[in-house]
């Protein structure tokens, strides 16, 4: 009953926030060119270090498609929520406040993919990036747990604003992990030892660097499930730690005016 | 001489204005070099794997990054704080009136009165990464290459200055129009030398967006020596790019109404 309720408030806010932004196109745009500069920046510099394999191409498609779809800005639309005082209304309203933040999340991450399908369709095309459906589809739940790890991870950085107004200096710090760690600055393959160890065990590694992979058809050689369930334990601790960050930062949140 | 005055007195108040937050001090001091370290590491991983990233060497890539992370400092402590987000917190809300009304060139008051001190933290790692790459580079860069990095890094600094007017200038035309996010994502393509782009992308970031003249032109000018069409074209475009940014700022005011009207 709750999932239920839970399900369709969602809905709701899903359809709302999608609605909302699309009077806001050419701001969208811009964000889509801003999610793809970096893959695009890894490709062009690993394109030049090993201009004859195909596979660099394909992975770096794999990840622009990847980025576009688990990009989270909880730091604008959330954070700036905190700041200017408007996070008190949804405090009152009778549903969890994670409902409205996820919405706006969602609705961003649709029109991203949806705006910067043309960007991953031309760089597949001109690179002659042939993908598999078989390791398409196998990526589709490690793309989902990608997503949700990208959340919980830019959420919890975001909550920091209970506590500073450097948010974005946080933030900022935790997408710099993700690109170094996470397979963007390169395939984490080509890391050298110890770094490669650390970026395997990361969680940054499986918001964006596994499920290129998986859809790319290598250089990931372990069992799908060993990866998801890599992805879930994450998810978990992620979770936890949300939970603990969230009630913290609410109860100090109630000195704030008083 | 006036606007150096001005230019002094407002950079004064802006850092009198943010020692007062030393928190925040903290936070710009720790991103400051986590970026750094990203952009170096993400450089050096390259050259685990590779002895020259196209036609670039580990000491010149080092280089680039240490100009690039310069300028970049320099944009953020003078620049953006007065240009970003322009058509919502200079025309719609009305501070170019304020400008306007005031006894001094608007686009100076505009441009450059209001400064974020801070930034300049940024300044001391890419200093740093500058002077390690100069240490490691197979000889030491000569006076003329320094000269010549000079000179092209003002250029950069008013290329630099230009494009960002000439962003803000949109506003007088389109005011919704936000190219903010696009601009400093399209930045970031400074980062690396200019040759690792395909064709079409390089003479894009040469003649049309140069960022190439950011970094790549004069990193190269220090450690390769300069090269007498390269520095005027340098100077040259930093010319233009100025004279087209007065041109539009003038042209822009011509049909600016006020923020109410």
């Amino acid at each position: 009953m709750i999932v239920a309720r839970t399900v369709q408030l969602l809905g709701f806010r899903l359809r709302q926030e999608v609605l909302e932004w699309s009077g806001s196109w050419w701001f969208l745009l811009t964000l889509v060119v801003q999610a793809v500069v970096a893959p695009l920046n890894g490709l062009f510099v690993w394109s030049a270090v090993y201009p004859d394999d195909p596979a660099i191409g394909r992975y770096y498609v794999a990840i622009i498609l990847v980025t576009l779809m688990t990009e989270s800005f909880e730091q604008h639309t959330f954070s700036e929520r905190i700041y200017d005082g408007t996070i008190s209304h949804e405090l009152l309203r009778p549903q969890p406040v994670v409902i409205g933040v996820l919405g706006t999340n969602l609705a961003i991450r649709a029109w991203l993919t949806a705006l910067g399908a043309p960007v991953v369709l031309l760089a597949g095309f001109s690179l002659s990036a042939g993908f598999g459906w078989w390791p398409v589809l196998l990526s589709l739940p490690s793309v989902a747990l990608a997503a949700v790890l990208v959340f919980l991870w830019t959420f919890l950085l975001s909550m920091a604003a209970f506590w500073t107004d450097r948010v974005h200096a946080v933030v900022g710090f935790g997408s710099q992990l993700i690109f170094l760690l996470g397979g963007t600055a390169a395939p984490i393959g080509l890391l050298p030892d110890p770094w490669r160890g650390l970026a395997g065990a990361s969680p940054f590694w499986g918001m964006n660097g596994l499920p290129a992979e998986i859809a790319a058809g290598d250089p990931y050689d372990g069992s799908i499930a060993a990866a998801w369930g890599y992805q879930l334990f994450w998810v978990v601790v992620f979770v936890v730690a949300v939970w603990a960050v969230w009630r913290a930062g609410v109860r100090r949140y109630t000195a704030v005016g008083s | 001489m006036k606007l150096l005055r001005l230019l002094g007195a407002s950079f004064s108040m802006s850092l009198r204005r943010s020692v007062a937050f030393r928190i925040n001090l903290v936070f710009d001091v720790l991103l400051a070099f986590a970026g750094l370290g990203t952009a170096v590491a993400a450089v050096l991983l390259v050259f685990t794997q590779a002895d020259t990233l196209a036609g670039w060497s580990k000491a010149e890539s080092l280089v680039l990054i240490g100009t690039y992370q310069l300028i970049t400092a320099l944009r953020g402590t003078f620049i953006d704080p007065n240009l970003s987000w322009f058509p919502e917190t200079g025309v719609r809300n009305g501070k170019l009136d304020g400008y306007l009304l005031q006894p001094a060139s608007s686009l100076f008051l505009a441009s450059l009165s209001l400064s974020s001190p801070l930034a300049l933290i940024q300044l001391v790692p890419g200093l740093g990464v500058l002077g390690w790459g100069i240490v490691s580079a197979e000889r030491p860069p000569s006076v003329a290459g320094l000269l010549g990095w000079l000179l092209l890094v003002a250029a950069a600094l008013v290329v630099t200055w230009a494009l960002s007017v000439l962003l803000a200038c949109l506003a007088f035309w389109a005011s919704k129009l936000q190219l903010d996010v696009f601009y400093h994502s399209a930045w970031q393509l400074g980062r690396y030398p200019t040759d690792i782009f395909s064709r079409p992308l390089r003479l894009l970031l040469t003649y049309v967006f140069p960022m190439a003249l950011i970094a790549s032109v004069p990193s190269a000018t220090l450690l390769r020596g300069p090269r007498w069409e390269v520095m005027v074209g340098g100077v040259a475009a930093a010319g233009f790019a100025a004279l087209l940014a007065v041109t539009a700022w003038s042209a822009g005011l011509r049909r600016y109404t006020g923020a109410t009207s």
